[in-house]
């Protein structure tokens, strides 16, 4: 199994044999035994040296990272790495661990204080870590791996004591540095003879740029020519018939005999499935294969006009939201009720609750005094939209917004209407009041007038009358009582004696009115005169 | 490389098996885990509710110990215990930098978590709770926890 793997350190170290001039270098590696490498191994760093081109950057495998083939017994595992031990140790207290996984454990445990990792018992770090018996080791060595260049192509599958020798030496897939002393890329070791594969090609039959090594010989799943290019021929998986793989997949989808495919009638119900040629027998017979295109033709019509219905059903969403909307504006009083008449304008129903007095745009001050409610009518608009579950949720917010903001300028115009119309009301009704009070106020002026007027004359009458009465006084003196009655008498007689000669329009009603005259006549003297 | 070649072991192993009321919620990366813990028996502290617990890992796990806290959400309480914090930070002497061995894993957390809970008789906080919670602004790693508590 190891004869073709060794080409490359043959041909590189006769290579270097050649420049460095060790002849006995063929010899060694053609007839090196493929599993004493360590001979090798010496010889390959020892020849490699002087060149001070490190050719061989292979990395040996980690064993923590292998891929087992089968579960491995739950007692090789390490409680650190959760692998199969790679190089056992043991501590006294009997628990073990790979070294490294030791080692790391240690490394954050201060020095002199170290703990075994599972018992926390003290560990003396020279005396302490002992060897795991062969048996162990043995065990270990017998797991059966698979080779880490699998994802690359290798199939090797062994022991795991095999696998660094298996990586180091043998394995075609391992990556190597390219031979060509200027490039540097990766390359795989069975490769490695060819010469440095790393220079852009064209394909030759799909004009499609590649890497040399990808164009023939790279990964396997990147073998463009065997797998990829589009324009090679391949055979139909299917059928024998050999076709372009880029029209491979039109082939079997559309003309392939061999296809197996269900009847066109599927849509309708038809089971049947066969391949492409016993379907088209069929078609002829089955009456749902007949009527399947028809149905098609339906399908995509309902499906159009679904897609259709949909742009519609959302505008009348916001339609009716602005609706609703302008409705909880016009009747602040109900918003929260859903079944809100102006929800469903059409229905002749709801059009006797739903009079057209309220669209005059203007309000009236003597609507109901439930347009201007207790509470602001902006916290009834922002909140309508939470309070009425069943109206149809807003297209989205910058709508929403602009909404209450629309009703919000309304209800505001609306209002500073209705201030206006309520001064116009104010001041016609303050300059009524007025008139009247003046009006009133002339009247009063008049009657204060005419009794001046009377109360002159009666002064004056008065006066008259003790001027003529002046010879008379002594008399009256004399046999009069009381100064004040022959006044009072004399007045009564001289208001009578005015009355009558005033009263030449109403002397009946003078002697009438006299007696009530002089009472008032009397108050008023008193305390106005 | 060895944190996360490790948890994929473990992680394969939590999708094959996992104890009694330990559910593993989300694992997108090897960074940031979320596991569902209940306690199975009937203490009356913890009937009916779930636990969700957030593991950070390092990239030096399992050498260091992963930083483990309770998780708030609204299906997800604090439990109440006298070592757990209300902010979900949880003082237990496994997670601490001392008290951590390599060879606990996830699953040993949730189930040492687990026994802590079923344990506990007491519906109380670690004392000083309100302070800490107001005042901590340190990760759980890098407190220093005094533990006084040999009970859990």
């Amino acid at each position: 199994m190891a004869s073709p793997s060794p080409i490359p350190y043959d041909r590189r170290s006769s290579r270097a044999s050649s420049t460095a001039g060790q002849p006995a270098s063929d010899l060694l590696v053609v007839g090196g035994p493929p599993n004493s490498p360590s001979p090798l191994e010496l010889f390959l760093r020892a020849s490699n040296l002087p060149s001070s081109k490190t050719r061989i950057s292979k990395i040996p495998p980690d064993l923590h990272m292998l891929e087992y083939v089968s579960s491995c017994d739950t007692n090789l595992i390490c409680l650190i790495c959760h692998s199969p031990f790679d190089k056992p140790v043991k501590l006294a207290c009997d628990h073990y661990f790979c070294r490294d996984c030791l080692d790391h454990a240690f490394e954050v445990q201060p020095d002199g204080h170290k703990t075994c990792p599972t018992c926390r018992g003290r560990v003396d770090t020279d005396t302490g870590v002992l060897p795991v018996p062969k048996i162990l080791e043995k065990m270990l060595d017998e797991l059966v791996v698979k080779c880490p260049n699998t994802k690359s192509g290798c199939t090797w599958v062994d022991s795991r004591v095999n696998v660094n020798d298996h990586v180091m030496l043998y394995c075609e897939y391992t990556l190597v540095e390219c031979p060509s002393h200027e490039c540097r890329l990766p390359i795989f070791q069975k490769e490695f003879h060819k010469g440095c594969l790393h220079y852009t090609l064209s394909c030759e039959h799909c004009h499609t740029s590649l890497m040399k090594k990808d164009l023939e010989v790279g990964y396997i799943t990147q073998r463009h020519q065997k797998t990829h290019c589009s324009n090679r021929f391949t055979a139909c998986p299917h059928c024998d018939a050999e076709v372009l793989r880029l029209d491979l997949k039109v082939h079997v989808n559309d003309s392939c005999p061999k296809m197996v495919i269900p009847c066109p009638g599927t849509i309708l119900g038809c089971h049947f499935t066969a391949e492409r040629t016993e379907v088209i027998k069929h078609e002829n017979a089955c009456p749902m294969a007949t009527m399947a295109p028809h149905f098609r033709d339906q399908q995509a019509r309902i499906e159009r006009n679904e897609a259709r219905f949909e742009p519609l059903a959302r505008k009348v969403g916001i339609l009716e939201d602005g609706l609703s909307n302008i409705t909880n504006m016009l009747y602040p009083a109900n918003p929260n009720d859903s079944s809100f008449p102006v929800t469903n304008p059409l229905d002749p129903n709801h059009s006797d609750a739903f009079p057209p007095a309220p669209l005059i745009p203007t309000p009236d001050f003597r609507l109901p005094p439930a347009s201007f409610p207790p509470v602001p009518p902006t916290n009834d608009q922002s909140q309508t939209p939470f309070n009425n579950p069943s109206q149809p949720p807003f297209d989205s917010q910058v709508h929403h917004l602009l909404t209450l903001h629309d009703s919000l300028r309304d209800e505001v115009s609306r209002i500073a209407n209705a201030l206006t119309d309520l001064e116009g009301r104010t001041n016609m009704m303050i300059i009524n009041e007025n008139q009247r009070v003046k009006d009133e106020m002339l009247h009063t002026n008049a009657a204060i007038n005419s009794m001046r007027m009377q109360l002159h004359w009666l002064m004056s009458a008065t006066l008259h009358q003790r001027t003529s009465n002046s010879t008379g006084t002594s008399t009256a003196r004399a046999g009069g009582s009381t100064s004040s009655n022959s006044n009072g008498n004399g007045r009564a007689q001289g208001a009578s004696g005015a009355s009558t000669s005033l009263g030449a329009r109403a002397e009946a009603s003078g002697t009438l009115h006299a007696p009530m005259r002089r009472l008032s006549d009397s108050t008023r003297q008193d305390t106005k005169l | 490389m060895f944190a996360s070649k490790r948890l994929s072991k473990e992680l394969s192993k939590l999708h094959d098996h996992l104890p009694p009321g330990i559910e593993l919620i989300q694992a997108d990366d090897f960074a940031e885990w979320l596991m569902d813990i209940r306690v199975i028996d009937s203490n009356p502290l913890y009937q009916d509710e779930v636990y969700r617990l957030k593991f950070s890992f390092s990239q030096s796990y399992p050498i260091e110990a992963p930083e483990v806290v309770f998780v708030k959400d609204a299906t997800h309480p604090i439990p109440w215990h006298p070592h757990v914090y209300s902010n979900g930070i949880i003082c237990l002497d496994l997670l601490d930098r001392q008290g951590w061995s390599p060879v606990h894993n996830v699953e040993s957390i949730c189930v040492s978590l687990q026994s802590m809970l079923t344990s506990n008789t007491k519906k109380e906080r670690p004392p000083g709770d309100e302070q800490f919670v107001k005042y901590n602004t340190q990760r759980p790693r890098d407190i220093n926890f005094v533990f006084h508590d040999n009970q859990v």
